[in-house]
């Protein structure tokens, strides 16, 4: 045991002494936070502008009146076109369509949004909703013409945190891992262990206990961040958002572990992962929710094990989803684990290609 | 066959039993034969070098017995364990510092020391690590990290490594290669220092001088093989000259008969009042030259006598000259100049 945890205590202390991978792993995804924080606005400072237009006046009128009781909203009311056009035109950030009153309950309602807005458009139809339920919550339940969201109002930190955990969680796992790895197999570091008694899966297993624990101290200062300075709000269980962290940590650290097995030094090993890590970032629902995105776009980001990384965070941490939420994403982060590793078992060197 | 080698190596010790028995070595890359067919024997407590040019093999028969690449045919065994089957044993009792000196980064001395020590699982504590730094002269650097070390400076910490684990044998692979002359010297005498602390010293060079000064024993390889091996004063002994003797002469002349009489003399040259004589004893030759040239009334001028060195050992051996491995090494930085022997 004693060699085990005198290496991943070295470890540590290189993973602290090491500035660029300090500056990547946290101070990047850190300035990400205080950046769209600042830019976006915290929970407190939003403002929406809200077109309201429709029939059924009952609840329209009631709408309305809840809104500009409310500081963060701007309301407008017009002629369904007129208001529909201002939304194109970027002077709404939500348009609420009521539907004609049906015989008995509420009438529908349909959201409109501006889906190149990002995450502006999300914080507003977080919040919309969270009035409309609010205002209909004495009648019959009301229908939205939207996928539901959580009951409580969801500010663009609460929905962005959880992405740039997983992106601090991607790059640390792929990049950092498989650029320090092969380095060490280019310089004999792997050889030079090869001839002590410390086995290379003790080596191995010391390496990815030291990344585990440099990931949730990453989580716990990115989260700690973001709660001070912006206040975020976390809704779901914690073990379970701990689960999620150290699965996907794992999963993208045998990403990296692959990538290292079949890079022949370090500077392929960087550009593998920076054409794995990049696309990911985009296209993963990182920086906004991709369920408004284009058609053919939606089946590549379901091949990004990013996305359910993003997804496994997101569900719980911003939405108070539980196990049931995000098991399928969980299953698919192991999966990934398993299929890397066994391309890094395949395919491990223990010394650099000799040119 | 393992049984065989202490006769096969005359000069080990016939007291302790040999610390390394290698036998019929082989390793081919492809139609290459990078080794072929050796055996060695190491006893213990002696610096044992492996002298020849580059890619004679060396590094590449140090390796196999230290468990890094596989042999194709052959035996080791080290301390009494064979080398392939018992390669977790053999690992516990070696301490190695391989050709690139590989160490981690941001890590200082000490706590690379320590680090090893724990995967070794042997003593760490600060006063073993001062010890060890003690011993390879680096203890005014016990906090410095690596990347503020000098090359020569690595290479002793990268011999501490090799020693945490008070191994029966330390291999080093060419461990002097890229210091200059001064810092060669130093890391001789750490070497020796190593050896009288009770380690077997394996190493490797491609430097003549260096194994001459520094070894009790060398092999001498080329083309994959062991063409000699013993002591560098038996190999020099075997070219059955014990120095050479040149000068000029004026006011007369020297015939080559005469020279060739004189005691001691195995082969003489006389040319254009220049000579040369070969001679199995230096001093008694030179008293009978002078004596001659005196009785003759011939001054002698430049007059100089120079050892044989392994250099002519290697040449007599096979024929080539041993190359100047300073240009096959251009990418040495310039103070690793060899010191040329005069």
């Amino acid at each position: 045991m004693r060699p085990l945890l005198v290496m991943i205590k070295a470890n540590l202390k290189m993973a602290v002494r090491n500035r660029a991978a300090l500056f990547w792993n946290l101070v990047f995804p850190a300035l990400f936070i205080i950046i769209f924080g600042v830019v976006f606005g915290g929970n407190e400072g939003i403002n929406i502008t809200v077109g309201i237009t429709g029939e059924s006046p009952a609840l329209r009128d009631a709408t309305v009146q809840a809104m500009e009781q409310t500081d963060a909203i701007t309301v407008k009311t017009g002629p369904v076109e007129s208001e529909l056009q201002a939304l194109r035109d970027g002077d709404r950030d939500v348009v609420i369509v009521f539907g004609s009153q049906p015989e008995q309950g509420q009438p529908p309602v349909e959201l409109y949004y501006d889906e190149t807005d990002g995450p502006n458009a999300q914080v507003a139809v977080g919040v919309v909703r969270q009035i409309l339920l609010t205002v209909a919550q004495e009648e019959d339940p009301l229908q939205i013409a939207q996928t539901p969201v959580a009951g409580e109002d969801i500010s663009f930190i609460d929905f962005f945190v959880p992405g740039v955990l997983a992106m601090a969680l991607m790059n640390s796992g792929v990049i950092g891992l498989s650029t320090a790895f092969v380095a060490y197999r280019e310089r004999g570091i792997l050889r030079r262990i090869k001839v002590t008694p410390f086995p290379l899966t003790s080596f191995i297993t010391a390496r990815v206990v030291s990344q585990v624990i440099v990931a949730v101290a990453q989580a716990l200062i990115l989260v700690g961040l973001a709660k001070v300075l912006f206040g975020l709000k976390i809704r779901g269980n914690l073990l379970l958002i701990l689960i999620a962290i150290l699965i996907g940590a794992l999963a993208f650290l045998a990403i990296g572990f692959a990538i290292a097995a079949v890079s022949r030094n370090v500077e392929v090993a960087a550009s593998y992962s920076n054409l794995i890590t990049f696309p990911m970032l985009f296209l993963s629902g990182v920086f906004f929710s991709l369920d408004s995105a284009p058609a053919w776009l939606r089946p590549i980001s379901k091949v990004l094990p990013l996305s359910y990384l993003v997804d496994a965070l997101r569900e719980p941490m911003t939405r108070g989803q539980g196990l049931d939420a995000i098991w399928l994403d969980l299953l698919i982060l192991l999966a990934t684990l398993v299929v890397c590793l066994a391309v890094a078992v395949r395919f491990f060197r223990w010394e650099a290609r000799s040119s | 066959m393992v049984s065989e080698l202490p006769q096969a190596a005359p000069d080990a010790s016939p007291s302790a039993p040999p610390v390394i028995e290698v036998a019929g070595l082989v390793k081919r890359y492809g139609n290459f034969v990078a080794v072929d067919g050796i055996d060695l024997s190491v006893a213990e407590g002696e610096i044992f070098g492996i002298l020849g040019p580059n890619g004679a093999g060396k590094t590449t028969t140090l390796e196999m017995i230290e468990g890094l690449r596989q042999p194709d045919a052959g035996e080791i065994r080290v301390a009494g364990f064979d080398a392939i089957s018992q390669s977790e044993q053999v690992r516990r009792v070696i301490g190695v510092q391989l050709q690139t000196t590989a160490l981690f980064d941001y890590l200082t001395a000490a706590e690379l020391i320590e680090l090893f020590a724990g995967l070794y699982n042997v003593d760490g504590s600060p006063e073993r690590v001062n010890a060890l730094l003690d011993m390879v002269g680096l203890r005014e650097k016990r906090s410095a990290r690596v990347d503020e070390l000098s090359g020569g400076q690595r290479q002793r910490l990268s011999i501490a490594l090799a020693l945490v684990n008070q191994p029966r044998v330390a291999f080093l692979d060419e461990p002097t290669t890229g210091l200059d002359p001064a810092a060669r010297r130093d890391l001789w005498q750490t070497i020796r220092d190593v050896r009288a602390s009770g380690t077997t010293v394996v190493l490797t060079t491609h430097h003549m001088e260096e194994a001459e000064v520094l070894c009790d024993r060398v092999a001498i390889m080329d083309r994959g093989r062991i063409i000699a091996c013993d002591t560098p004063q038996g190999l020099i002994r075997s070219l059955g000259t014990a120095a050479t003797i040149q000068a000029s002469f004026v006011g007369g002349s020297l015939p080559a008969h005469a020279l060739r009489a004189l005691p001691g003399v195995t082969d003489s040259t006389s040319r254009d009042s220049q000579l040369e004589l070969r001679t199995r004893d230096v001093q008694q030759s030179l008293v009978a030259l002078l004596d001659l040239a005196s009785r003759a009334g011939v001054t002698l001028a430049d007059l100089r006598s120079a050892q044989p060195s392994l250099e002519d050992v290697f040449l007599a051996l096979t024929g080539r000259q041993y190359e100047n491995e300073e240009t096959a090494e251009a990418e040495q930085p310039a103070p690793a100049k060899r010191l040329r022997r005069r």
